[in-house]
């Protein structure tokens, strides 16, 4: 193999045209790995999204239903007095455990929510000037409804509400509220509230019923939690204090609103194991439950996530093949260039009867030696492209992102309206610190550009298949060669 | 050893050859001039003879085998070597390796053999310190010597050279056609030089003239 060598003293007798082809393939090759780690860093990101953005399915009672059904009753109602009103159906937890079961739910959260008048000790009071506060926790009463001056959220665990999951609520003391704590008189007290009452862990307080019989429950403070949002003035004017809420077990509040809630939920959120099927969970969902209840899905962050990371990858695919092809054609018009600046050495290769394959074979192992090193220089330049590129293409991404949801957002979880009788769910549209979703915090997507052997190989494979062509569109020249028309003028 | 047949070529009108009904021999351990003013086609002639282009017509026969059977790169390859005027030696090389590398393409019997190519080197006055350096910081007569250099270390029994004193002085002129002559009378290879200096002309065996389309001998 005679070409090898005559490719190797070529190179190195022509070390100042073999650093600029080096420069030359290594400024191409850079950029077709920091497209191809941008690449794979997106399919990283997109895998990552599916387990930390997730997705949520919220099992609530299908209040359209329940609207055409008043509307029904209206209609056949003549007297004024007897006026139907919209009866919202809780959520049976025997129900939620049934959609629990299915293959794609990772985990649920039952919420249960209600308020209850301070009996031990004294809430926070703000004055907004714009009204009580020691109204409603929010939306509308239901009619008949009674509202006490401390929210009592019920979960199944305070990590996964919004609040705590978002980090707007964030324990200072003690434990939060976990699934352990069913059935017991637990309670997360916020930070204001404890130090207005002198509480801390270990404490017991008590409340009062603001239905029924009207009884105490003395309840024991496990925890001690700090709000971001302390004035009640936004969560709206009829809302309550932020600090006067108090997390508990949704059993605790399903006691405090009457017997006749037990085993029941204002609604329950499920955590969706991957997040690309939640269509398909929520059909299988939607089959085991009656038409009173209603599944709505929240795949929002998920969706964000994904969008951008398509657009990163999309465009990230875009630059390695314009790189590729562009890189082809550049190292293709360099080769051409030299072989027409050597084509007296072609022709004397050919006059010692050299064979044609072999001279393409020579100018081939040329340029592989020059991409070999080239290679080794875009490994370590193409992580920094690579991050550079990929942060700017995500922040772009997201922004755009951003502004194209921004108009869809909504400042609180959606609440179930009132409910008939005097405990009814809590109304409306909750303001900072409900608990009606727990969605997972949505990050900004970063990608973690890190230069791996597999990325190392496909770039090896595209230096090769660049060189490859850009030999192969040159050597038509040395095909064509007529050694006579070089060596003999 | 090498006959031509009716041996005729034109380029682009069949009326006007440069040569035509060519039929000539050259042996071995002979050496061979070719004479003739330019543009008489006595380049052309020897790009046929050595395999780098086609006869129009006619065909030329080593050893009573047509070169057609041959294959131009096979005989290239194996059974002529070639020196220009211009050296066209690799100009990336050293003059060691430039002599290596012939030997290896044309699968000399010495291929590989640094010792040998060495001798032959020195032979032609190419001492130890020059055959490593890179063959342009040679003279232009050290740099023919080391093409002469590079027929004789291959196999090949017909030598041609196109005007190899084109760009000499008298004294390597005369140092190269006395290795020409080396390479006729002791090699025993066929030795064909095309040049337009009678001077030059005169030193080898045998002497033909390239006029009115034909060869003539003169010696």
């Amino acid at each position: 193999m005679n070409f090898f060598k005559r490719a190797w003293l070529n190179v190195w007798a022509k070390k100042g045209r073999s650093v600029l082809l080096i420069l030359v393939s290594s400024a191409i090759l850079m950029f077709v790995l920091a497209g191809l780690l941008i690449r794979s860093a997106a399919v990283k990101a997109m895998e990552t999204a599916k387990n930390d953005a997730g997705a949520t399915m919220t099992l609530s009672a299908n209040r359209q239903a329940a609207f055409k059904k008043m509307q029904s009753s209206s209609s056949s109602s003549s007297s004024k007095s007897s006026r139907p009103k919209l009866t919202l159906t809780p959520v049976k937890l025997s129900d939620a455990t049934k959609i629990a079961k299915l293959s794609n739910i990772k985990s649920y959260n039952v919420i249960s929510s209600t308020t209850a008048n301070a009996k031990s000790y004294d809430t926070v009071s703000t004055s907004t000037g714009m009204g009580g506060n020691s109204g409603g926790p929010g939306g509308m009463k239901a009619t008949g409804s009674s509202s006490g001056d401390t929210q009592i959220d019920g979960v199944t665990s305070t990590a996964l509400t919004t609040a705590f999951a978002n980090s707007q609520s964030k324990l200072t003391k003690g434990r939060g509220i976990t699934a352990a704590d069913k059935g017991t008189n637990h309670v997360v007290i916020e930070k204001d509230l404890a130090s207005q009452n002198n509480l801390t862990v270990g404490d017991t307080m008590t409340v009062k019923e603001t239905t029924g019989s009207k009884s105490t429950v003395k309840v024991k403070v496990v925890g001690i939690y700090k709000a971001s949002s302390t004035s009640a003035a936004s969560a709206g004017p009829m809302s309550t204090d932020p600090a006067n809420t108090i997390y508990a077990s949704y059993t605790l509040a399903n006691t405090i609103k009457g017997s006749k809630y037990a085993g029941t939920a204002d609604s329950v959120t499920f955590n969706v194991k991957n997040p690309a099927q939640v269509s398909a969970t929520k059909k299988a969902g939607n089959q085991l439950i009656s038409s009173k209840y209603a599944l709505s899905t929240d795949d929002a962050s998920y969706q964000s996530i994904k969008s951008s990371m398509n657009n990163v990858e999309g465009f990230a695919n875009k630059i390695v093949w314009l790189v590729a092809i562009a890189g082809t054609i550049i190292l293709a018009l360099i080769v051409i260039l030299m072989i027409r600046e050597r084509r007296f050495e072609i022709g004397v290769l050919l006059s010692l009867g050299e064979a044609r394959w072999k001279i393409v074979a020579q100018f081939f192992t040329e340029m592989l030696m020059v991409i070999v090193i080239a290679l080794a220089i875009a490994g370590v330049g193409g992580k920094f492209v690579g991050n550079q590129l990929g942060s700017q293409l995500v922040s772009q991404s997201t922004t755009t992102q951003t502004t194209s949801s921004g108009s869809t957002g909504q400042p609180g979880g959606s609440g179930q309206p009132g409910g008939s009788g005097g405990s009814g769910m809590r109304g409306g549209a909750g303001g900072p610190g409900s608990t009606t979703t727990n969605r997972a915090k949505t990050q900004n997507p970063n990608l973690e550009i890190s230069v791996s052997a597999v990325d190392l190989a496909e770039l090896g494979g595209f230096g090769l298949a660049i060189t490859f062509l850009s030999i192969m569109i040159a050597s038509g020249g040395i095909l064509r060669l007529e050694p006579k028309k070089v060596l003999i003028s | 050893m090498l006959r031509t047949e009716d041996l005729g070529y034109w380029y682009q009108d069949k009326d006007q050859p440069l040569f035509q009904n060519i039929n000539l021999e050259f042996e071995t351990g002979q050496s061979y001039a070719i004479l003739g003013h330019s543009g008489t086609g006595k380049t052309t002639f020897l790009s046929l003879i050595a395999g780098l282009d086609k006869p129009r017509e006619g065909d030329i026969f080593l050893d009573d085998r047509s070169l057609k059977k041959i294959g131009l790169t096979n005989f290239r390859r194996h059974d002529v070597a070639i020196v220009f005027q211009a050296y066209n030696l690799f100009t990336y090389m050293s003059p060691l390796n430039n002599l290596l590398t012939a030997m290896a393409i044309t699968g000399a019997s010495h291929a590989g053999d640094k010792g040998y190519a060495q001798r032959i080197l020195n032979d032609l006055g190419i001492g130890d310190d020059l055959i490593t350096r890179n063959v342009q910081q040679l003279s232009g007569g050290q740099q023919q010597r080391v093409a002469i250099a590079r027929t004789m270390c291959c196999d090949a029994r017909l030598v041609v050279a196109d005007e190899p004193t084109g760009n000499l002085d008298e004294d390597n002129t005369q140092a190269v056609i006395a290795q020409f002559q080396r390479i006729a009378h002791e090699q025993k290879k066929c030795v064909i030089i095309v040049t337009h200096e009678p001077d030059v002309a005169a030193q080898c065996d045998h002497q033909y003239r390239l006029e009115n389309k034909q060869f003539v001998q003169l010696a």
